[in-house]
C-alpha cells in the first residue's frame, strides 16, 4: 500500500466532520462503525454471561441424580433461554461486532455502505433481546426449547406467553440480522479501498460475506414459521395442528431450513477471524488463502441442502434421508480444506505462542472433534441411536464453543489492544485459555458417553444408577473450570483498561491495513484512504509481492462525509460516496418497533397499530429527500 | 423516475424468476398434491384410544405369525410401561402419540422413531436377549424426564404376545415402511 500522511490541518478538519457529538445526542445518533461495532461486541458479551449463568445453574441442577433444586418449569425456561441467547444473541452478533468494527479498516474505508442502516440493526438486536428478556422479569420465559416444535408450543399444551415472546422475538431479531447482513454484502462489493480486488481481501471478509448471503436466505424461513406459530396460537388456527389438518412436521422443516444454515452463519466469520490471525503469529501468509476463501462460500452453499440431518427420525422417505445424509457427510469437505490450510500456515510458518495463536490451536482441536462427532452422525442408522441424547449436546457444544467462542476469545486478545490502545495480559491470557479449554474439554467430552448410555436431552433430572452419575459430575466440574476462564478473562479485560501496556499501531506485527492506524483508531479511520497493491499491505516490503511508493496520488475526501466507491471485483475507484451524519431516525425506528411487538405479545391492538403507525412515518422521515448540500453549506456550521 | 437500463432489466429478470418459483410451488402443491414428505399413514389424534389398532397396547401376532407391538405415547408415560419381546426375531412397531412429539428410543439400539400426534410411526426390528431401557428424547414438557419405560428381549420359546391380533384392515399389518 502506498502510506500517505495528510497534514495536520487535513486531520483536525477530518476529526470535525467524522466525529460523533458528545453528550446523549451523540450516544443515541452514532453511526459510526466502530462506536456501533464496539456496542455490539458489549452487548452480545452481557448476553454471554446471561446465558452461561443459565448453564450453570442447570449444570448445578444435573450434577447429582435426583435433584430437585429448581422446578422442572423453570429449567425448562433456562435451557430454553440459553439455547435462544447462546445462539442468537450472542453467536452470531459478537461475529457482527467483530465485522462492523473491522471491515471498514480492513478495507480500507471510512464507514459501512450504510452507516444509518448499521445502527437501526444494532438497535432492532438490543430492543429484541430486551424483548426477550422481558419475558425472564414476569417468570414467562420460553419454555419450549430454542426449536420450540409443535405442537408443544400451540396454544393447547402452553397457554402461557412464553412461546409468544419467542415466536414475536425471534421475528424481531430477524429484522437486525437481515439488515445487518445486506450492509455487509454491500460494503464488501462497494467500499472496498483501491486496488483491494476480491482476491486480497482478509479471509474475514469472506466468512461475514457468505454468512450475510446466508442470512439473507435462511432467515425468512424462520420468520415465516414464527408467523405462522403467532397466528397458530393468537388467532387459532390450524397450520401446525395434526387434528384440524396441520402439519406438525412443517414447523421443523421450516425451523431447520433456517436452523441448519444458521450454524454457518455463526460458523464462517469465525473461520474468517482465524484464518486473519493464524499468518499473523505463523509469521508468513495463509497458505491457501484461495481455497480458504472457496470453503466459506462453498459452506455457505452446502448448508442449505443439509436441514432434513435433525429430523432423521421422523420417518421421512429413505431416499429424502439418503440424500440429506450425503450432503450432511458432503459439508465436512470444505470445513476439511480450511482446516488443512491453517495447519500447513502453521506447519510452513515459525508459529510464535502468544494467547491469540493458542486459542486458534485450541480452536482447531475443538473444529476437528466437533467436526468428527458431527459427521458420525450423519449416516442414519448411527443418528437413530443417538438422536436427542447427550452426544448430539456435545455435538453442537463442541461445535459452537469450539468454532465460535474460541475464535472469539482469540479475537479478543488480538482486536481488543486495536479497539481499547491497551495489550491484554499474556500471562492471565496464558490462564484464561488454559481454563477454557481444560475446562471445555472436561464439560462436553463426557456428554458423549452420557449420550451413548442412553441420556435424553432435556431432561430436568435423572434416576441414580443408570450409568449417568460420574460423566454428570465431571461436566458439571468443567463447566465451572470454564466459567471460572471466562471470569478471568473479565478481570484481564478490565485491569487491561488502566494498567495495560500501551498497543501501538501494530503490536503483533499484522500485515492487514487496520494495523496501519493508531490504536484506537480516529474517527475518520484513514487521514488519507489507502491504495492497495497485495493481499498483505503492511509486509509488502519484506513479500516483495509489490513495488514500495509511487502510486496515484489520492485526494484526502475531507469536504464532508465521504469515501471511495469502487468497482465489484477489482476495486477500481468510481466515485467519491456522501455518507449519512449522525441520526436519531434508527433509534426511533427500533423502538416503535419495541413498540409494535409489545402490542402483538399483549393482543393490545391499538398499541400495535401505534407502532406500526411510528415506523411508517419515521421512515419516510428517514427517506425524506434533504437538500443535496453544496459543499460549503455542508460543512459551514461546524467550521471552526 | 429514472431507473438505470441494466437496473431495469435485472428487476424485470427477477420478478419474472419469482413468479416462476411461485408458480412452480403452487403447480407442485396444488397441481401434484406435494406437500413435505411425511408419514403415509394417519390418524386422528383425539380418536387414538378409539382407534382399532391402538385402543389396547401390547405385543401380539399376526396371522403370519409376525410379531407386533403396538405403542401409544402420552404426556409423560409409555402405554405399555412395560414390553417384553422375543429376542432374534423381527418385531414390527406400530407407534403414536395423542398429544405433543414424544421420541420412542430403545436405548443403545437403533430402535427410534419420532412419534407424531396425526401419524403413526411404523419400523421393523430385532433385538438381542436382555434388558433395554425405553426413554423418550423429544422433549414434551415438564415431565419428560420421567417418561421411561422398560423393555426385555426374551427366548422366543419362552415368549407370549400379550394381547390377540387387533381387529386391522391388512394396510396396518403389511404396514407401509415408514423408515
Amino acid at each position: 500500500m502506498a502510506i500517505t500522511t495528510a497534514p495536520t490541518a487535513s486531520t483536525d478538519r477530518l476529526t470535525t466532520i467524522w466525529e460523533t457529538s458528545p453528550g446523549l445526542y451523540g450516544i443515541l445518533a452514532s453511526v459510526d462503525h466502530k462506536t456501533i461495532g464496539k456496542r455490539y461486541l458489549v452487548t452480545a458479551f452481557v448476553f454471554f454471561l446471561l446465558g452461561g449463568l443459565e448453564a450453570a445453574v442447570m449444570r448445578w441442577q444435573l450434577t447429582r441424580p435426583d435433584t430437585h433444586l429448581l422446578a422442572p418449569e423453570v429449567y425448562n425456561q433456562l435451557f430454553t433461554m440459553h439455547g435462544v441467547t447462546m445462539i442468537f444473541l450472542f453467536a452470531s452478533p459478537i461475529l457482527s461486532g467483530f465485522s462492523n468494527y473491522l471491515w471498514p479498516l480492513m478495507i480500507g474505508a471510512r464507514d459501512m455502505a450504510f452507516p444509518r442502516v448499521n445502527a437501526l440493526s444494532y438497535w432492532t438486536f438490543l430492543m429484541s433481546g430486551i424483548f426477550l428478556y422481558s419475558s425472564v422479569v414476569i417468570g414467562q420465559a420460553p419454555d419450549g426449547g430454542w426449536f420450540a416444535y409443535v405442537p408443544m408450543t400451540e396454544q393447547a399444551y402452553s397457554p402461557g406467553l412464553n412461546m409468544d415472546f419467542y415466536a414475536l422475538g425471534m421475528i424481531f431479531l430477524a429484522i437486525s440480522t437481515t439488515i445487518g447482513a445486506i450492509n455487509f454484502v454491500v460494503t464488501f462489493f462497494k467500499l472496498r479501498a483501491p486496488g483491494m480486488s476480491v482476491n486480497r481481501v482478509p479471509i474475514i471478509l469472506w466468512g461475514t460475506l457468505s454468512a450475510s448471503i446466508m442470512i439473507v436466505f435462511a432467515a425468512p424461513a424462520l420468520t415465516a414459521s414464527c408467523i405462522l406459530l403467532y397466528f397458530d396460537r393468537r388467532f387459532g388456527m390450524h397450520f401446525f395442528d395434526a387434528a384440524n389438518g396441520g402439519h406438525p412436521l412443517l414447523w421443523q422443516h421450516l425451523f431447520w431450513m433456517f436452523g441448519h444454515p444458521w450454524v454457518y452463519i455463526v460458523v464462517l466469520p469465525a473461520i474468517g477471524l482465524a484464518s486473519d490471525m493464524i499468518p499473523t503469529f505463523a509469521r508468513r501468509p495463509l497458505a491457501g488463502y484461495t481455497f480458504v476463501a472457496l470453503s466459506t462460500i462453498t459452506t455457505a452453499i452446502l448448508g442449505f441442502g443439509v436441514w432434513v440431518h435433525h429430523m432423521f427420525a421422523t420417518g421421512l422417505p429413505q431416499l429424502a434421508t439418503t440424500f440429506f445424509s450425503a450432503a450432511s457427510m458432503m459439508i465436512t469437505i470444505p470445513s476439511g480444506v480450511a482446516i488443512l490450510a491453517w495447519i500447513a500456515t502453521l506447519w510452513y510458518g515459525r508459529p510464535v505462542l502468544k494467547t491469540p495463536l493458542l486459542f486458534m490451536a485450541g480452536f482447531i482441536v475443538l473444529f476437528v472433534i466437533g467436526g468428527l462427532n458431527g459427521v458420525m452422525t450423519a449416516p442414519v442408522p448411527f443418528d437413530w441411536q443417538l438422536t436427542d441424547s447427550y452426544f448430539i449436546v456435545a455435538h453442537i457444544h463442541y461445535v459452537l464453543v469450539g468454532i465460535n467462542v474460541f475464535p472469539v476469545f482469540g479475537a479478543f486478545y488480538y482486536w481488543l489492544p486495536k479497539m481499547t490502545g491497551h495489550m491484554l495480559s499474556e500471562r492471565l491470557g496464558r490462564w484464561v485459555f488454559a481454563l477454557m479449554f481444560v475446562g471445555g474439554n472436561l464439560a462436553f467430552f463426557p456428554m458423549h458417553i452420557a449420550g451413548m448410555l442412553g441420556m435424553p436431552r432435556r431432561i430436568y433430572t435423572y434416576q441414580a444408577g443408570l450409568g449417568w452419575d460420574t460423566v454428570n459430575l465431571i461436566t458439571t466440574v468443567g463447566a465451572y473450570v470454564f466459567a471460572v476462564g471466562v471470569g478471568l478473562f473479565l478481570v484481564d479485560f478490565f485491569r487491561s483498561l488502566r494498567h495495560g501496556p500501551l498497543a501501538g499501531n501494530n503490536p503483533w506485527d499484522g500485515s492487514t491495513l487496520e494495523w496501519s492506524v493508531s490504536s484506537p483508531p480516529p474517527s475518520y479511520n484513514f487521514a488519507v484512504l489507502p491504495t492497495v497493491r497485495s493481499r498483505y499491505p503492511l509486509w509488502e516490503d519484506r513479500l516483495g509481492e509489490a513495488p514500495r511508493g509511487g502510486g496515484a496520488a489520492v485526494p484526502v475526501l475531507d469536504d464532508g462525509r465521504e469515501t471511495f466507491g469502487t468497482s465489484a471485483l477489482d476495486s477500481d475507484p468510481e466515485e467519491v460516496l456522501r455518507m449519512p451524519d449522525d441520526s436519531l431516525w434508527p433509534v426511533l425506528v427500533s423502538l416503535a418497533l419495541l413498540i409494535l411487538f409489545y402490542g402483538l405479545l399483549l393482543s393490545l391492538w391499538w398499541m400495535a397499530i401505534v407502532g406500526v403507525t411510528g415506523v411508517m412515518v419515521l421512515m419516510v422521515g428517514w427517506f425524506w429527500p434533504s437538500r443535496i448540500p453544496t459543499r460549503e453549506t455542508a460543512l459551514s456550521p461546524r467550521e471552526p | 423516475m429514472k431507473i438505470d437500463r441494466y437496473e431495469k432489466i435485472w428487476m424485470w429478470a427477477s420478478g419474472a424468476m419469482l413468479c416462476a418459483f411461485f408458480a412452480t410451488m403452487a403447480g407442485a402443491a396444488i397441481g401434484s398434491s406435494i406437500g413435505p414428505p411425511s408419514h403415509v399413514q394417519t390418524i386422528d389424534p383425539q380418536k387414538v384410544l378409539s382407534d382399532p389398532l391402538f385402543h389396547q397396547q401390547g405385543t401380539w401376532v399376526d396371522r403370519g405369525g409376525r410379531v407386533h407391538a403396538t405403542i401409544v405415547a402420552t404426556a409423560f408415560a409409555w402405554l405399555p410401561a412395560q414390553l417384553t419381546l422375543p429376542a432374534a426375531t423381527p418385531v414390527t412397531f406400530h407407534m403414536t402419540s395423542i398429544d405433543v412429539l414424544h421420541g420412542f428410543e430403545i436405548v443403545r439400539t437403533n430402535a427410534q422413531a419420532t412419534l407424531i400426534p396425526g401419524y403413526v410411526s411404523q419400523f421393523t426390528t430385532q433385538f438381542a436377549p436382555g434388558d433395554y431401557m425405553i426413554v423418550c428424547n423429544e422433549y414434551c414438557g415438564v415431565g419428560h424426564h420421567i417418561m421411561a419405560a422398560k423393555m426385555a428381549a426374551i427366548p422366543r420359546s419362552q415368549w407370549r404376545p400379550t394381547m390377540a391380533a387387533p381387529d386391522v384392515p391388512p394396510a396396518h399389518e403389511n404396514g407401509h415402511d415408514s423408515h
